[in-house]
């Protein structure tokens, strides 16, 4: 019988990517804890010694994807020269196109209707998404090249701003393309750091 | 008419309880109609609920285009305002979800965005001559989305106050025509 902690590093990962593509796939409701176990090339007790529930796989699987995600970031951002590049890049790098894990997400959203513990694991993953986008404005603030005011309410401007053009690509609007939104998203980012986000007395 | 007063409390008991967690027999016994009666009028379970979120935005939809208060009292008519407003923002989250995985239910999502990106053109055409109607429909669309939902969910950093003045707030520098 293997030792079980020793393959942790391995068991976990494979589990949480299984988690993402089957709840992706079907919805939380409709996948069971046999489902993943099966894509992940283990047992049901398996992922239960992990992961005590569905919303917990659904929970897990965003974390890590978002622990990937900033990984890979912070050493993109760093070959970046300047804080508007790295916006840009922010910018770019948020979901692509026929992305599964918008509807993760979606699927977060509609639980964390019911479940207030879902509710808090959502704000963690979107305060620690608008704390990345507000580190690099505060950046270029620091530098001189962004003026503007809050870098915490553009943050926010921006991450709700995404996640709404996010569903409506999700729903397939026809009206709706990647380039657009992410021109719109730019735009809406660009703008924010020369006048800064809700500035009224310029209407 | 039996149908409709099912489909009215399919619509609160999907609010309330969550979409999955939803049971015929408690719809059935709110609308005082027999499950035999509901299985009459939908083959399935599936059937009920889909059916009965187009029917909430059926009536939403008639209360939305009654608008007429300007543009910013039209984004307070679509953010998740106590009572049924609140209560249609959680059918149309169910909505989104679903619609994504059920590609015949797109069209109903479809058609509500539609809808609520005409109305809203045309009060930018005449509120905010110099703004892109297309784009800046666009733009309030998802900011009404994504600000609503943070503050549906009781995010701390979004409460419904101030989603309403953000998404207000966030029109100011305004998209121009390309």
């Amino acid at each position: 019988m293997s030792p079980r902690p020793s393959t942790a590093h391995v068991r976990r990962p494979a589990i949480l990517t299984a988690a993402a593509e089957v709840i992706s796939e079907r919805g939380v409701q409709n996948t069971r804890i046999s489902d993943v176990a099966a894509r992940a090339g283990t047992s049901a007790p398996g992922v239960l010694y992990w992961f005590p529930s569905k919303d917990a796989l659904l929970a897990e699987a965003l974390t890590f994807s978002d622990d990937r995600f900033y990984d890979s970031l912070t050493g993109e951002l760093q070959g970046l020269d300047s804080a508007t590049e790295r916006l840009r890049r922010l910018v770019e790098l948020w979901p692509a196109e026929g992305d599964g894990e918008t509807v993760l997400w979606m699927e977060l959203w509609v639980r964390a209707l019911h479940d207030p513990e879902l509710a808090k694991t959502r704000e963690r993953l979107d305060g620690r998404w608008r704390d990345a986008i507000a580190d690099v404005v505060r950046e270029g603030q620091a530098s001189g090249e962004f003026g503007g005011d809050d870098a915490d309410d553009l943050a926010l401007l921006l991450g709700a701003v995404m996640d709404g053009y996010a569903i409506q690509l999700a729903l397939g609007d026809p009206a709706v393309s990647m380039d657009t939104v992410r021109r719109h998203c730019l735009q809406l980012a660009m703008r924010g750091v020369e006048h800064g986000e809700g500035a009224m007395e310029q209407a | 008419m039996s149908r409709e007063r099912i489909l009215d409390a399919a619509v609160n008991r999907i609010a309330a309880d969550g979409i999955d967690d939803v049971r015929i027999a408690r719809i059935a016994m709110d609308a005082g109609v027999s499950t035999a009666l509901v299985h009459y009028h939908f083959a399935t379970r599936e059937a009920l609920l889909a059916e009965a979120l187009v029917h909430s935005f059926d009536r939403a939809g008639d209360t939305r285009t009654e608008g007429g208060e300007g543009l910013r009292g039209m984004i307070e008519q679509c953010l998740p305002l106590p009572g049924e407003q609140e209560q249609d923002w959680v059918l149309w989250v169910e909505l989104w979800l679903r619609a994504v995985r059920h590609p015949e239910l797109r069209p109903t999502a479809a058609k509500l965005y539609e809808r609520m990106h005409e109305w809203f053109k045309e009060a930018i055409e005449e509120e905010l001559p110099d703004a892109d109607p297309d784009a800046t429909a666009d733009l309030i669309l998802a900011l009404i989305d994504g600000y609503g939902i943070r503050a549906l969910l009781g995010d701390p950093a979004m409460p419904l106050e101030r989603a309403r003045e953000a998404v207000w707030g966030a029109l100011a520098p305004l998209p121009t025509p390309q």
